[in-house]
């Protein structure tokens, strides 16, 4: 069974008058220990697409099986739990929480499901280990680079042992020397510790770390190729 | 359980650390209310336990027959208090003593030495109604209140201010241009309560005082009396007693039996009761003015809050995308609102306790007794307030959107 199994997604936001028609029925099948790039225009639906399967958002209509559980017939507040164990998120803008040390963000998800103070730490810092980071377990974000913050998110991702990682415009803010860093990273946990990476991004040359591409137009998956 | 009560606590102080500036500000109105509440509570339960002590002095078995300070319409020409009263109260069943009273300040010399003093014109029953304690000497009898006999008795403080030294015994003191005899001094006792302070004051007999020296009092007829001073056998049948008088009065004045009484008898326990009851109100009224400023420094809490609320949507989207269910949102926000109120709180009973002692120790017009009880319930209302206008801002923060809030800039 797939991972990550999408059949016939809908999503119509309605706003006044207007409906817009964000997803027309996209299924998509994810196996476990995949790298996927998620590419296509802005308003192509591709954002709908990563909220939905990211658990932040439900479809109108369809169903998504995620490692067997049925997202669509589970209740949004219920969610919580399902992205907390199953789903790692890395943002374009880092989104580590300000005036708080890495080690500190990266522990955060453990806080949400109880995890003991002590083996949040010892976590946490294998975590920043695995991103070569554990020198810097102590500084703030603002006294980290811009690489470094989105390598502590990394870490926070990894921290759950969640099987996915789903990372949008995870370099939309770096330079071409700190993209690659990240992407190299990226491609280690996909290769070493058998992470399911699902990538957004508009850059070419980033999606071609991917080993399959889907690209979306108009609501629509409009090509689905794996590389090789 | 500790370990996730531990972790959102830190947060909550990181959150409040963030923004000192702010949260001290908004700490400040809970602040001043719980220093307010706890203050004038202190200087409420004070006031109420100085009038206790004052009382306690005075003695709840007397009672003060006077003629009234309002006149019924009805009453044209109240009688005098006379000695005719005093004799007709001291025939009623349940009364152990009744004596006259009149006081005037006199002028009083020994020697070079002179100085005003309060003078009370009385007789031997006075010293059945007080439990005054001698010095020295002895009470007057009831032949020299028979006999216009020239005796004083002087209160300590007096006998200090006129004699110093000397032994005032049998030595002569002029009131008025007339000369006593210094016979007993009576033992200090504190603060006498309202109208007469024995240490202050001195005593003569009332026949002495209205004859030989007949200026200087609030009335010029001989016969009259300011008032008469009862003590009563038992506090219990206090009431029946009070009856009795009035109606032994009633007869001295011949008051026909449908006839408005044209005196007035004052108990003292119901005095008692009429103050300790406005002093009640009081400390309400100060407790309300306190709970009135934790009110509104409850509603900056809430102000702030929902500031924060917005200010960090942003973080509540990323804490809800790594697994954190509106409960967890909440349950932060709530905390962080209480905390910030706590805080206050603490302060403030810091301060409030601060100032209470500072009163007790310091302003002795001002009498402060420090509650351990308003502590705490002043306390509890701040974390109650915390609670309570926080609730909004972390249910509203918990009812944001993951997606919504990530959005958010």
């Amino acid at each position: 069974m797939s991972l990550i199994e999408t059949t016939d997604l809908y999503k119509t936001y309605t706003i006044g008058d207007v409906s817009v028609h964000a997803l027309q029925g996209v299924s998509v099948s994810i196996e476990r220990g995949e790298f996927v790039a998620v590419m296509g225009p802005s308003g192509s639906g591709k954002s709908t697409f990563m909220n939905i399967l990211g658990c932040l958002d439900k479809p109108t209509s369809g169903k998504y099986i995620l490692d067997g559980i049925d997202v669509t017939a589970t209740e949004l507040s219920k969610l919580a739990g399902v992205r907390n164990r199953k789903i790692g998120f890395v943002f374009q803008g880092f989104n580590l929480i300000s005036r708080t040390t890495a080690l500190e963000n990266v522990e955060l998800p453990m806080v949400y499901n109880h995890t003991p103070a002590k083996e949040r730490k010892e976590k946490a810092l294998e975590a920043l280990k695995a991103v070569g980071l554990e020198q810097r377990a102590y500084h703030m974000p603002n006294q980290l680079s811009g690489g470094q913050q989105q390598r502590v998110a990394i870490a926070r991702s990894l921290v759950c042992d969640a099987p996915i990682i789903f990372a949008d415009e995870p370099t939309g803010n770096l330079d071409t020397k700190m993209s690659i860093e990240v992407m190299e990273l990226f491609t280690r946990l996909n290769k070493e510790m058998g992470k399911t990476i699902i990538l957004i991004t508009h850059e070419p040359d980033i999606a071609e770390y991917a080993g399959r591409l889907i690209t979306f137009r108009d609501g629509k998956k409009v090509s689905d190729e794996v590389k090789k | 359980m500790i370990d996730t009560f531990l972790s959102v606590l830190r947060i909550s102080l990181k959150a409040i650390m963030a923004n000192k500036m702010r949260a001290a500000l908004t700490s400040l109105g809970i602040v001043i209310g719980v220093a307010a509440v706890i203050t004038m509570l202190a200087v409420g339960s004070g006031t109420q336990q100085n009038m206790n002590d004052r009382f306690s002095r005075f003695g709840t078995n007397t009672l003060y027959l006077r003629q009234p300070w309002n006149l019924d319409e009805s009453i044209t020409s109240p009688k005098d208090i006379t000695m005719d009263d005093v004799r007709a109260v001291r025939n009623v069943d349940g009364v152990v003593a009744a004596a006259p009273y009149i006081s005037s300040d006199f002028s009083v010399k020994y020697g070079i030495t002179s100085t005003s003093i309060d003078v009370l014109a009385t007789d031997t029953d006075i010293f059945k109604v007080y439990d005054w304690q001698f010095e020295s000497g002895r009470p007057f009898t009831e032949r020299e209140v028979d006999t216009y006999a020239q005796v004083a008795v002087l209160g300590a403080t007096v006998a200090e201010t006129i004699f110093n030294d000397i032994d005032p015994l049998g030595k002569t003191v002029i009131f008025d241009d007339i000369p006593f005899t210094v016979i007993g001094i009576i033992k200090k006792s504190g603060q006498g309560g309202w109208g007469f302070d024995m240490d202050e004051g001195t005593l003569i007999p009332y026949t002495t005082g209205k004859v030989k020296m007949n200026t200087g009092w609030s009335s010029q007829d001989r016969r009259a009396l300011d008032r008469v001073i009862i003590r009563v056998k038992d506090i219990n049948t206090i009431e029946n007693t009070k009856e009795a008088i009035s109606n032994a009065v009633r007869n001295t004045h011949r008051i026909h039996p449908l006839g408005e009484d044209d005196f007035q008898l004052d108990d003292m326990a119901s005095w008692i009761e009429e103050a300790k009851a406005a002093s009640k109100t009081m400390s309400i009224l100060l407790g309300i003015i306190g709970a009135v400023s934790l009110l509104v420094g409850g509603i900056g809490v809430m102000n702030i809050m929902l500031v924060s609320v917005t200010e960090r949507t942003r973080e509540i989207g990323i804490r809800m995308a790594i697994g954190a269910t509106s409960a967890d949102i909440r349950l932060q926000f709530l905390a962080e609102a209480v905390t910030l109120s706590c805080i206050g709180g603490i302060i403030g009973v810091l301060i409030g306790v601060g100032i209470s002692l500072f009163i007790e120790a310091h302003a002795t017009n001002i009498p402060a007794q420090l509650n351990i009880f308003s502590i705490f319930v002043s306390f509890g209302f701040s974390a109650a307030t915390g609670i309570f206008f926080g609730y909004y801002p972390a249910y509203k923060a918990s009812k944001l959107t993951p997606i919504d809030a990530l959005r958010y800039e």
